[in-house]
């Protein structure tokens, strides 16, 4: 109710219609549209590229309840030339097997996006390593920042203490002990994992798990969920967990 | 008997001979006269040996005489009148007076100097007085000037005696000696008292120096010296001051010392003198919390009967600059909004960014078995960063934070941060659906820190385009190009805002950015306002959308940096960037030597911050001691917006510079600055009268030392000044007299004559 000399505009029909799928996530108030919200971007490119939607969904679902984190329970499929790439900045770059080359506008409009603050987690579906998705995004991550390196990630990386405590980066497979980071100054841009870690989010229209995960079975899902908040963590919150006043706590729970 | 010319007369060889010539004829007498006495050494006769070894000697001395042609030479000689210099101590501490109550050193020296006249007019036959002054420079002094104290800070009595020196070129240059009256406190090379290197110097200067002590021993005086504290500090960094208190006559007192800024006390310190002339290092440790120009005040009681109460107090001026902006991000929860604010936080070099963020609260289910070793988080420190380091952080923001959870709520610390601002920090509060009354918390005090008040409304949510305003035209906050037209079009191009929280401004509050179609009281609804609450600055920010400014405002390639430049001004601004104020003072120079006029540069700017050319500007100087204006100075502004202006020397003191400036009936606003008169050096610390000092002196250059009162000159040692022969000389031949060849024929002829009577011829 608007207080006395207020004249705002009237509850419209588009608001009511936007604030809808968020009834479903209980009674939080909520920002100001989704630019306020955690809301994954999946790219769309040439080869299979969607195979993990409901696995981000998922994600998002799950940040909304284990976090403080509001978020927008979908992910928007996204050409990497469309303009509205720019309102998501948490990207999410995945496919199973080998993929046509990104176009120069493609690789152009990604390279802007991960230089002016977007976040780019990039996922083997197939787990591949030197063939598949691996071979086709390397192929083109080195287009997008020529020399930048694919480095694997320490273990004293902040995104593995950004909300869990984590030893390891497991997805729906743990063929890779390690994810990898490309950093543009102090802040890692890009992570890829190769061990799928949407996979392990993915479920199917009867909203059951999609797939098994292996070797660790559901307490290795329960650690690619955690995976994924804590890249999603990092993607918002950078090396805040990195402050000194966080730092003494962090190493006496490690102890 | 001294002065006059004088004839002397001179006895001399006229021979032209060489002088090898001389000497074998010399020679060939000598000769002579030893045959003499050989050839008589077997005369039996004892009389006869005698009287011709006689005659052969008077004959020898007489043909030497004639050989020597010896004559008398008249000289012409004058005594040169030498100089005797009067050297008069000018320096700033024969301003102290002689005793309590007693009138100046300066004074009481002009006064002997008068008794000394007539005794100094009699010695003017035999020297030139020359009357000098040092300070410590040597050079003359008007007999006029000499009642007034000079105003030297440094007392070398051995560079003015070194420079009396040098003017010493001989002839009639010569010094025949010095009578000095000073207070002997050196605080130059003799400030330890004479070493061996400086006792030779003195013993080589080659004329006696007289001392006469102006001034008495003090029983009593309390004095503040060798203040050490640097000139700038870096705020809430430890800043050290150090000093000695310097006690003579007070033993066994508990004196205390107090460090004042602007009379407000940071610390006290209690001395016990242990002796009747004691010092004792004193030491102050604190830590500014405020940027700015600052003078600070240590102080000691005055004590009774004490010979000088200017010393007990000492001023400086510290100016305190940020060393980095510190900042303190807390943030109701993670966004993209928190993201890119930290993300260009974190990269600037001159933030120090500590941030607090809530990724959980109660409501959140981490599916953990034991939260506390599965995840990463850390208590919210409300108590230490609401409380005991609130003070230490240059800006607050609030970045969409307003929970009503007791763990998170920060209600009870609303007061802390409203008097926080009020002191002097700066506030953002940044919007959302946490913020400005949307959220279930409410905080009515920090609210009024706020330069806008919640409607209570909730929030649009229909995507709009910023309207920058008149004021944010020319606000240095949203002056994000370096013209208006470019400015306004930076603005016109970012991508639509997505909502906005309805606030009203409160009144003297500025709007920058406003909604271009919603308004609040029939005014357009605000999106950005500021304004100074009591001494600090707040700016609040009614979207959370600024994020897309840097990100989403890209996605054409364009390079602007417009996001940078707002937070960057915004920051600037608040934190009083001096480059960001409209009005400026600056004490030139901010520490004035005593009898110095203290000056103010004024740097006047117009509401865009332009140049204020013909800007009114008014100068107040007042006393921090009473809050009194003292002085008040008016100027009109240059083209550059710049005015000087000049005050009337004023006492020894800690006094503040307020401007204020009106151009075209408007009033550009308001700025101070600090100035501390006092010497810069020792001088005037130290008011003690070295008697043992100068009787040193002059003992080790063959003077005396004396003690006023004196009735008149006393009778100190000189140099006789040295004859000089002026004029031709004129030569008398004496040995060319027809008596003196006569006496040598008789002398030759009678021992001839004895030779043949006697048997040897």
């Amino acid at each position: 109710m608007l207080s006395p000399g207020v004249v705002s505009h009237p509850f419209s029909r588009r608001t009511l219609l936007r604030s809808l799928p968020f009834l479903t996530l209980g009674a939080r108030a909520l920002g100001f549209g989704d630019g306020a919200r955690f809301v994954p971007a999946v790219a769309q490119h040439g080869g299979r590229w969607d195979g993990r939607m409901s696995g981000m969904r998922r994600l998002a679902w799950e940040i909304q309840r284990r976090t403080s984190v509001e978020v927008v329970a979908e992910a928007r499929p996204l050409s990497l030339t469309n303009p509205r790439l720019f309102d998501h900045p948490f990207l999410y770059f995945s496919g199973d097997g080998e993929y046509p080359p990104l176009s120069a506008a493609e690789v152009e409009s990604l390279r802007r996006y991960l230089v002016f603050g977007g976040f780019l987690l990039a996922d083997a579906n197939d787990g591949s390593s030197g063939r598949g998705f691996d071979a086709s995004f390397r192929r083109d991550l080195a287009r997008v920042l020529p020399g930048a390196a694919l480095d694997p990630m320490p273990a004293a990386h902040v995104v593995f203490k950004s909300f869990y405590l984590l030893d390891s980066a497991p997805g729906r497979l743990f063929l890779h002990p390690q994810l990898r980071a490309v950093n543009l100054g102090t802040r890692s841009a890009v992570i890829y994992s190769q061990n799928d870690l949407a996979g392990a989010w993915e479920r199917d229209e009867s909203g059951a798990y999609a797939f098994e995960v292996s070797p660790g079975g559901e307490p290795q899902r329960e650690l690619a969920v955690r995976v994924g908040i804590n890249v999603s963590m990092y993607a918002l919150c950078l090396d805040y967990k990195d402050d000194a006043v966080h730092l003494p706590l962090i190493l006496k729970k490690r102890r | 008997m001294r002065g006059g010319t004088t004839t002397t007369w001179r006895l001399v060889s006229l021979s032209p001979l060489p002088l090898w010539a001389l000497v074998g004829l010399g020679i060939l007498i000598l000769l002579g006269v030893v045959l003499a006495v050989v050839g008589l050494s077997r005369e039996p006769s004892s009389w006869r040996r005698r009287v011709l070894l006689l005659l052969r000697l008077l004959a020898g001395a007489m043909a030497l005489f004639f050989l020597l042609e010896p004559g008398l030479r008249q000289l012409a000689q004058v005594r040169v009148k030498n100089r005797l210099a009067v050297l008069i101590d000018r320096t700033a501490s024969m301003g102290f007076p002689t005793r309590p109550e007693g009138p100046s050193r300066a004074s009481a020296a002009a006064e002997a100097l008068q008794r000394f006249a007539p005794g100094l007019e009699g010695l003017k036959d035999s020297f030139t007085v020359e009357v000098l002054g040092f300070s410590p420079e040597l050079g003359p002094v008007p007999a006029e000037s000499l009642a007034t104290p000079g105003s030297g800070n440094r007392t070398d009595l051995m560079a003015a005696l070194r420079a009396l020196k040098a003017t010493d070129t001989g002839g009639t240059r010569k010094l025949a000696g010095a009578i000095l009256l000073s207070d002997g406190a050196d605080n130059g090379e003799l400030q330890g008292g004479l070493t061996p290197k400086l006792t030779e110097e003195l013993k080589a200067l080659g004329f006696p120096v007289s001392t006469v002590r102006v001034g008495e021993p003090a029983l009593v005086d309390l004095a503040v010296e060798n203040v050490k504290v640097d000139d700038f500090a870096f705020v809430r960094n430890a800043v050290s001051v150090e000093l000695e208190l310097h006690g003579r006559g007070l033993k066994g007192r508990d004196v205390p010392v107090v460090l004042q800024r602007e009379g407000v006390t940071v610390g006290t310190r209690t001395v016990h003198l242990d002796s009747e002339d004691d010092r004792k290092p004193v030491s102050f440790t604190f830590t500014p919390d405020q940027t700015g120009r600052f003078v600070y005040t240590v102080g000691a009681p005055v004590f009774p009967g004490e010979a000088v109460t200017e010393n007990n107090s000492r001023s400086f001026v510290l100016k305190v600059i940020r060393d980095r902006v510190r900042v303190l991000l807390v943030v109701g929860r993670p966004t993209w909004d928190e993201r890119f604010l930290r993300g260009l936080l974190k990269q600037d070099p001159n933030v120090d960014l500590v941030s607090f963020y809530i990724l959980r609260t109660t409501a959140d289910d981490t599916q953990t078995r034991n939260p506390e070793r599965e995840l990463s988080l850390i208590p919210f420190p409300m108590e230490e960063i609401f409380d005991t380091k609130l003070h230490t952080f240059d800006v607050v923001v609030f970045q969409n934070f307003g929970y009503a959870e007791p763990s998170l709520n920060i209600a009870s610390y609303e007061r802390n941060l409203e008097a926080y601002v009020q002191g002097g920090g700066a506030l953002v509060y940044i919007g959302g659906d946490h913020a400005f009354g949307e959220a279930r918390a409410m905080y009515p005090v920090l609210d009024r820190a706020l330069p806008v008040d919640p409607t209570g409304s909730p929030s649009l949510q229909e995507p709009f385009r910023l309207k920058l305003t008149a004021d944010g035209l020319r606000h240095p906050v949203t002056r994000v190009q370096t013209s208006e037209p470019a400015t306004q079009s930076s603005w016109d191009e970012l991508p639509p805002a997505s909502g906005v929280n309805l606030v009203r401004p409160k009144a003297g509050a500025t709007v920058l950015l406003e909604h271009p179609t919603a308004r609040v009281d029939g005014r357009p609804a605000p999106v950005l306002a500021l304004w100074e609450y009591g001494r600090g600055r707040a700016l609040a920010l009614m979207t959370d959308d600024s994020w897309t400014w840097a990100f989403t405002a890209r996605k054409a390639g364009g390079q602007s940096r417009h996001y940078d430049r707002f937070w960057g001004n915004a920051l600037r601004w608040l934190v009083r960037d001096p480059d960001l104020t409209s009005l400026q003072v600056l004490a030139d120079p901010p520490t004035v030597e005593p009898g110095r006029p203290p000056g103010a540069v004024v740097t006047a700017r117009q509401p865009d911050y332009q140049p204020a050319a013909s800007a009114e500007v008014r100068v107040d100087l007042f006393s921090l001691a009473d809050r009194k204006v003292l002085q008040s100075r008016s100027a009109v502004a240059g083209n550059d917006g710049v005015a000087r202006v000049s005050f009337d020397p004023v006492p020894v003191g800690a006094y503040k510079l307020r401007a204020t400036a009106r151009l075209g009936g408007k009033e550009l606003g308001e700025a101070d600055d600090a100035v501390a008169v006092r010497s810069t050096g020792p001088e005037l610390a130290d008011a003690s009268v070295r008697t043992e000092l100068l009787a040193e002196v002059a003992r080790v250059t063959g003077g005396r030392a004396y003690q006023l009162p004196l009735g008149s000159l006393p009778d100190v040692p000189l140099l006789d000044p040295p004859m000089v022969e002026v004029g031709r000389s004129k030569d008398a031949p004496l040995w060319d007299r027809w008596g003196w060849l006569v006496a040598l024929a008789v002398l030759l002829g009678t021992e001839w004559l004895l030779r043949r009577r006697f048997g040897y011829v």
